[in-house]
């Protein structure tokens, strides 16, 4: 019986020219979409490279020079695309591309596509990740507005009825035929996105696997948000007498849920959760540094100096010993310094990226109005461009730093001791800094962290699905 | 032979407008019986309490023994209904229709000769049954719907005013269909203001007024003329 509903609407639709008009529109759109995001992101990876060749190679080539003076020209850590950047950018444009690995500071991402944003998510973003929460309900709605109301107006659902027909049959071979088509559209779009993600993977990429199974996600929380928008104009369509009416009333719906709520919810995240805006966030780092840094002579300061030495010798010292060891008083000082800020820097990024979640979890609790929030977290942690994804190459590129800087330190405290007014480390010695090995963090950490959102969407999509069973038992309207 | 269609003290009532008042009437195997009324006098409210698109209010339609109410879906497997506007799907053909009517009811997969025999019976040729609906005139879709009913082997069929809007060659085909259906067993209940037809067809007709049936004639009693009187007399009354 649901072969046959499914047969007459595809050829009810096929017969339609204003369904297949939609589609060549969508299909356009989506095309447009995806070579937009991969053109973007191909030449982003080009820049990268090239970039990163350079910094190498200027680094390397210094010459004779001050460690000190080299650390402040330092490297660059530049953040590999991630692996469905060209899917979904996600904030990949807000929070930049490289962060520069200078002593005595972490520094902040650079190079951000939007530098005057006022906030993480906006749904603008020309991607196929945008257009698809974007036309998904817009598509399913022109499909299914008419699905039961015209049945009402022609009187066909009244004949259908009267011949014994269930509504229940007659509404799930509907819902099949829309999750069908719009599931389509969708696979067409996250094959094509796994498939090229993995045709550009370089060594220093994720697994197959991983690439496998973050299309997998996305398959599964867009179908979601599928079966949720699809219940939702199921239902609508099912309540209203006339089309024109269920047509008004789904666009006004898509309006708010779709297009209002997700920028709505960010403005409210951003109005509770202030993001500080840069000088306000090193004006207070820098006051927490000060307040931090115990004095020359201090106890605190001389345990630290110890400890820095004892690092570096990897060993303990002996009592008296340290009066003893022959060290560049100036590397010791910079290394020391780099130690007692750095904890310091953590907390004040930490504070900054926990602000980050905390506009995240008010969204989230939004998202109980709108599934579309829901689906734009999921969307950006499994394409591995939200937050926590940024978060991570933050976290590993200040490691990277404080590794860079402590062997330019520790060059100097204990090459630069002949009396030499300035030490100038040999033009070989560059070469032995190690390069940032950035591996982007895995798919079950993307899933660790969107459990609240998947839950979200799961019951956006359960309750959907249930309030149309429940309707089309009890519903005797025709 | 047995009553396929029965309503005892049937009553609808819309907030405090009565739409049917303990209707008592029964429709047995083979038997046409034809409502007459002028428009709200209780006909379609009749037809829809046994297809349960409407809760009665009070009393019982049942269908071969079957409580509407409380069997619906089993009550409804054994009607066929032709509205008054046949609705069918205007971008598929007579054909397609019928074929999906027919699958959506209930019945296994029927074979393409079949289909074509039964729009023949009903007598929609051959070309018009590939056409798309929307170029059917009003007795076509009629035809259409009849034929639905006739694949359906419903034990009853409920008919609402079907031959409004048909030419007379048109309404004829149709009655005789009726004739032939009642004739191979099916009990028909149609709701109709066509005094000549109701006559010529039926065998027992009913007159409701305001919601009740306020006479009861066997068709083979009275003449033409004698029907038209008797339906005047009863509207005129107060």
């Amino acid at each position: 019986m649901n072969i046959s509903i499914i047969r007459k609407e595809f050829l009810e639709l096929l017969r339609d020219g204003r369904a297949i008009g939609l589609s060549l529109i969508v299909s356009l759109l989506l095309m447009l979409a995806l070579v937009t995001g991969l053109s973007t992101e191909s030449a982003r990876e080009q820049s990268i490279i090239q970039a990163k060749t350079a910094d190498a190679a200027a680094f390397n080539a210094q010459g004779e020079k001050n460690p000190h003076s080299a650390a402040h020209f330092s490297r660059m850590a530049h953040k590999p695309i991630a692996p469905f950047s060209a899917f979904d950018p996600g904030v990949s444009s807000f929070l930049g591309q490289v962060i520069w690995l200078e002593a005595h500071y972490r520094n902040p991402a650079m190079f951000r596509a939007a530098e005057d944003a006022p906030e993480l998510s906006r749904l603008e973003n020309f991607s196929l990740a945008g257009v698809l929460a974007l036309v998904i309900p817009l598509l399913g709605i022109l499909l299914g507005y008419g699905s039961i109301s015209s049945e009402k107006e022609r009187g066909t659902l009244r004949q259908l009825i009267g011949s014994g027909t269930s509504l229940q049959t007659l509404l799930f071979g509907k819902f099949i035929v829309i999750v069908g088509i719009l599931f389509t559209v969708l696979c067409a779009a996250v094959v094509f996105s796994t498939a090229t993600s993995i045709l550009f993977l370089d060594e220093t990429g994720p697994a197959i696997s991983d690439l496998l199974l973050r299309g997998f996600s996305l398959l599964l929380v867009y179908g979601l948000y599928i079966v949720s928008v699809t219940a939702i104009t199921l239902l609508i369509s099912s309540l209203v007498s006339e089309s024109k009416t269920a047509l008004l009333t789904l666009l006004a719906v898509w309006a708010i849920a779709v297009i209002a709520l997700p920028r709505l919810s960010a403005s409210i995240a951003e109005q509770v959760y202030p993001s500080p805006y840069s000088h306000e966030f090193w004006e207070d780092t820098d006051l927490r540094l000060e307040a931090n840094r115990p004095e020359n002579s201090s106890s605190d300061y001389e345990a630290v100096e110890r400890r820095v030495i004892e690092r570096a010798l990897g060993r303990e010292l002996e009592e008296g010993e340290i009066d003893d060891i022959e060290i560049n008083a100036r590397g010791l000082r910079f290394e020391v310094s780099e130690v007692i800020d750095s904890e310091g820097y953590n907390n004040a990024f930490a504070e900054l990226f926990e602000n980050y979640v905390k506009q995240k979890n008010l969204r989230r609790l939004m998202s109980l109005l709108s599934p579309t929030i829901a689906l734009q977290h999921l969307s950006q942690a499994f394409s591995g461009t939200d937050v926590n994804a940024h978060q991570h190459f933050s976290n590993e590129a200040e490691r990277q730093r404080n590794s860079i800087i402590r062997m330019l330190n520790e060059e100097m405290m204990f090459n630069g001791t002949g009396g030499a007014s300035r030490y100038l480390a040999p033009a070989e010695f560059w070469e032995t800094v190690p390069e940032f090995h950035y591996e982007q963090p895995r798919i079950a950490s993307a899933w660790r962290a969107s459990v609240p959102d998947f839950i979200i969407i799961f019951f956006w999509a359960f309750a959907g699905a249930a309030a149309l069973r429940l309707l089309s038992r009890t519903s005797t309207k025709v | 032979m047995s009553e396929l269609l029965l309503a005892q003290a049937l009553t609808k009532k819309f907030q405090s407008q009565i739409a049917l008042n303990e209707l008592n009437l029964s429709v047995r195997q083979s038997e046409i019986v034809c409502l007459l009324g002028a428009n709200g006098a209780g006909k379609t409210t009749t037809i829809n309490l046994f297809l349960g698109f409407l809760e009665p209010t009070s009393g019982t339609a049942t269908v071969d023994g079957l409580d509407v109410s409380s069997n619906l879906a089993e009550a409804r497997a054994k009607l066929s209904y032709v509205p008054e506007q046949v609705s069918l799907y205007p971008s598929l053909s007579g054909l397609e229709n019928l074929d999906y009517f027919i699958k959506l009811s209930g019945k296994k997969q029927q074979e393409e000769s079949y289909l074509r025999e039964l729009l023949d019976q009903v007598g929609l040729d051959q070309t018009a049954a590939d056409n798309q609906v929307k170029s059917y005139s009003k007795g076509m879709r009629q035809k259409v719907g009849l034929a639905i009913s006739l694949a359906k082997k419903a034990k009853a069929l409920l008919l609402d005013e079907p031959l409004s809007g048909l030419d007379p060659s048109a309404a004829n085909e149709f009655s005789n269909l009726l004739r032939k259906l009642a004739n191979d067993g099916t009990a028909v209940l149609m709701a109709t203001h066509d005094l000549f037809r109701a006559r010529e067809i039926s065998d027992r007709i009913g007159i409701m007024k305001s919601g009740c049936l306020v006479q009861e004639l066997s068709s083979e009693s009275f003449d033409q003329a004698s029907l038209e009187k008797i339906y005047l007399e009863q509207m005129r009354q107060a």
